[in-house]
């Protein structure tokens, strides 16, 4: 239903009363079937002023005295008529139309209003319910709009955080993608090497065996034995077990290497790339650290030096491991790009009964006193245009609000930052859990580089 | 071949294993040492200086770009070479403009590329070293020495050709200009020229060709690149196929334009002093077929310029 602008709509031209009429002519109309809908009826002079309007109320009353019509009935409906009756212009406003109905209204609601034009002339009625019908469907169209405006804002919201998320994505796939390009380097070579060095002993083998055959056959000239036995010598001095040593342990051993490291990349690569935001039980906050660092290693690479104390007795969390190293990445970033030359980063985890904590301190230029109110709102960045989109902490104080923790930060210009983000160790959702037993872990050292 | 003919090669890189790698490949041809912390590489250059050295671009104590433009100011007449993973533009033009490296690779590379690279940058040393050893200091010809630094510039761009006349002015360089590719062929066939200053684009003509036939047929010549495109892979092609000197941005800054100018006038003087030794500079040959046959037809249209210059 389209909602209705202008009084216009409303308007229902039905012809007035006169002065000269009676009140009891007036009764007669109200009884007839086209004036069945109104409350009310209007008294309009020969100049079209509309004088007021008589209502069923008014005449009730009259006519419930005794000998009421008797009396009343050859009077004029001026008489009868409200002289303070509502008489709204016709080009005013809706909303202030029912501004200026609803002021007056009173219960019960006995009369209508007056329609007129610019120079006060009758039009014709209008009714409240019509008036109330035409605003609640303005309330609604409106309510619609917002509804819609709301949905828009909801969606260029998730949009922007998508974007955020691929962005960082991005960048973090060009970084892996390069990082890999490194032990791809050797080990492209390495076996290119191996290759190589193969070949003697290819020749060697061909040599024995053609040997193995020669004096096999008791008929093969003795030329062409030592002609064979010959190429064996010299084959053999090619593939010599020193050189061969040599070489091929360290290219083997580092081939075996350089293909755990893209391993291990594509791995953390997996773990990131992962969309859904299912919470998993069971995550191990520490291997979140560990593969933030194998993505990020890049980065930090020619900007910090990483140092991590993680807990071993850190107890296992609830959480979404896509998000909760979004978050680890995020503030990975930002202390590498706080670094001005090069400088340290230094990761901690640990817990209490309650919650689990990682702390990431860089000792960077640290965040001005008076921006530190603001870092955590959205769009505040302090890069240029195009550099950063300034949702990356908001982003990730929402994850981990959404997680039931917080992000405190302290912060010291010239000094450095510390992040620490707590999570509680059971999700509100899976409280009935029962607590788990967990048993004596294998220690791992307390101090492990990046 | 003794020690003594040896070529010496450092790598520096902060992955032990690719140091490894490349150790095992070349320590039989060449006399290799490796360093994986380039903030030793200077001190240890001291004592046992090299001929080329392979630096990787990011490590964490300083960049290869940083590194090699330490090593030229040290050792202009070592060869620098940079072999990166990260296909970063910034550091790319870095190592051009301040590092002047002889050849951009990146990794992962193919074996026996990086085999033919050495080998030309160590040919080229040898090759120095030959000269060097027998040949007495030529005698400059005064006549050549006095003569004007002659810059060509080809572009249409008439900002470009305002600033460089004005520089070219100060600085007392004779400069040529000319809007098209004919022309360009004509000046450099008709005059003798030390410093190019060109776009790689002109019009519809692709003018990477011209730059790397000049690259084979002339390689004293100076090329200055403005240019609005900003590729990574372009400008590797530009280091390693047509040698370039400089690659500048555009829009042009008057500062930078105007040091590349002036080093180049410097490298050109005193060329100039020394005219037969050896240059140190060589392209690669280009690969694609297209590209050779497009190199070999201005090597054609060259023809009086490569007379004049084997005369």
């Amino acid at each position: 239903m389209s909602a209705i602008q202008s009084l216009t709509a409303l308007l229902k031209p039905v012809d007035p009363l006169s002065p000269e009429m009676t009140i009891s002519d007036v009764a007669d109309q109200l009884l007839l079937p086209d004036f069945k809908a109104f409350l009310s009826l209007p008294v309009v002079d020969n100049q079209q002023r509309p004088l007021g309007l008589v209502s069923r109320y008014r005449l009730q009353d009259i006519f419930m005295q005794r000998f009421g019509r008797d009396l009343w009935g050859k009077r004029s409906t001026t008489e009868a008529a409200n002289p303070d009756s509502l008489v709204i212009p016709i080009n005013t406003p809706l909303d202030e139309a029912a501004r200026i109905v609803t002021a007056q209204l009173q219960y019960p609601i006995t009369e209508d209003f007056i329609l007129v034009d610019e120079a006060g002339r009758y039009q014709g009625l209008g009714t409240v319910l019509d008036l109330l019908k035409a605003m609640e469907s303005r309330i609604d169209q409106r309510n619609r709009a917002l509804n819609r405006a709301l949905r828009e804002l909801k969606n260029s919201q998730a949009h922007l955080i998508q974007s955020e998320k691929m962005a960082s994505l991005g960048q973090m796939v060009a970084g892996v993608a390069h990082e890999l390009n490194t032990p791809l380097g050797y080990v492209k070579n390495n076996v290119q090497l191996l290759r190589d060095l193969v070949q003697p002993l290819l020749e060697l083998a061909e040599a024995q065996a053609q040997l193995s055959q020669c004096l096999n056959d008791p008929n093969t000239p003795t030329d062409t034995v030592e002609a064979v036995f010959a190429r064996v010598q010299d084959a053999t001095e090619l593939a010599s077990p020193a050189t061969f040593e040599e070489d091929f342990t360290p290219l083997v051993d580092d081939t075996l290497y350089g293909l755990e490291q893209i391993g291990e990349l594509a791995v953390s690569l997996k773990d990131f790339a992962r969309l859904d935001r299912a919470m998993s039980e069971e995550i191990d906050l520490n291997e979140c650290v560990r593969s933030a660092l194998v993505i990020a290693r890049n980065s930090l690479k020619d900007k910090a030096q990483v140092v991590t104390r993680l807990s071993d007795e850190l107890p296992s969390i609830t959480c979404t491991p896509s998000q909760i190293n979004q978050v680890l990445l995020n503030m990975l970033t930002n202390a590498a790009q706080a670094m001005r030359g090069s400088g340290q980063i230094l990761i901690k985890s640990w817990a209490d009964t309650q919650r689990a904590y990682i702390s990431i301190q860089d000792n960077g230029q640290g965040i001005p006193k008076a921006i530190q109110q603001r870092i955590f709102d959205p769009f505040f960045t302090t890069k240029a245009v195009g550099e950063g989109t300034g949702l990356g902490l908001a982003i990730s104080y929402k994850i981990v609000q959404q997680h039931g923790g917080n992000i405190r930060f302290a912060s010291e210009p010239g000094r450095g930052t510390r992040f620490v983000i707590s999570l509680p160790l059971s999700q509100p959702a899976s409280l009935q859990r029962q607590p788990q037993h967990r048993l004596p872990q294998h220690r791992l050292p307390l101090q492990r580089s990046a | 071949m003794t020690t003594a003919d040896r070529v010496s090669i450092l790598f520096v890189d902060d992955e032990e294993r690719i140091l490894r790698s490349l150790s095992l490949q070349f320590r039989r041809q060449y006399q290799v040492i490796t360093e994986s912390n380039p903030a030793r590489v200077m001190a240890r250059l001291e004592i046992e200086p090299v001929d080329i050295i392979v630096s990787d671009q990011r490590m964490p104590q300083m960049s290869g770009s940083q590194l090699l433009s330490q090593v030229q100011q040290a050792y202009p007449n070592s060869l620098r070479i940079l072999l990166t993973g990260y296909s970063d533009l910034d550091a790319a033009v870095d190592a051009l403009n301040s590092g002047g490296i002889f050849r951009y690779l990146t990794k992962p590379w193919e074996q026996q590329d990086m085999a033919d690279t050495l080998a030309q940058a160590a040919e080229i040393v040898r090759h120095r070293r030959r000269f060097l050893a027998q040949a007495p200091v030529a005698v400059p010809t005064p006549a050549v020495a006095a003569q004007r630094v002659r810059l060509l510039l080809i572009d249409d761009d008439q900002e470009t050709l305002l600033l460089s006349r004005d520089i070219c002015g100060r600085l007392g360089v004779q400069l040529q200009a000319v809007s098209t590719l004919d022309g360009a062929l004509a000046k450099l066939n008709e005059e003798e020229i030390d410093i190019l200053l060109s776009d790689i684009r002109l019009g519809n003509d692709d003018l990477r060709p011209l730059l790397m036939t000049l690259a084979q047929a002339h390689p004293q010549l100076l090329s200055i690149v403005v240019t609005p495109f900003q590729d990574t892979q372009l400008l590797l092609k530009l280091i390693n196929q047509a040698q370039i000197f400089r690659y500048l941005p555009k829009p042009i800054r008057r500062g930078m334009l105007e040091r590349a100018i002036k080093t180049a006038v410097n490298q050109v003087e005193e060329a100039r002093l020394q005219p037969s030794v050896p240059s140190l500079r060589q392209a690669e040959a280009p690969r694609a077929a297209e590209e050779q046959s497009r190199v070999s037809n201005f090597m054609g249209m060259l023809g009086r310029l490569r007379q004049r210059l084997t005369a």
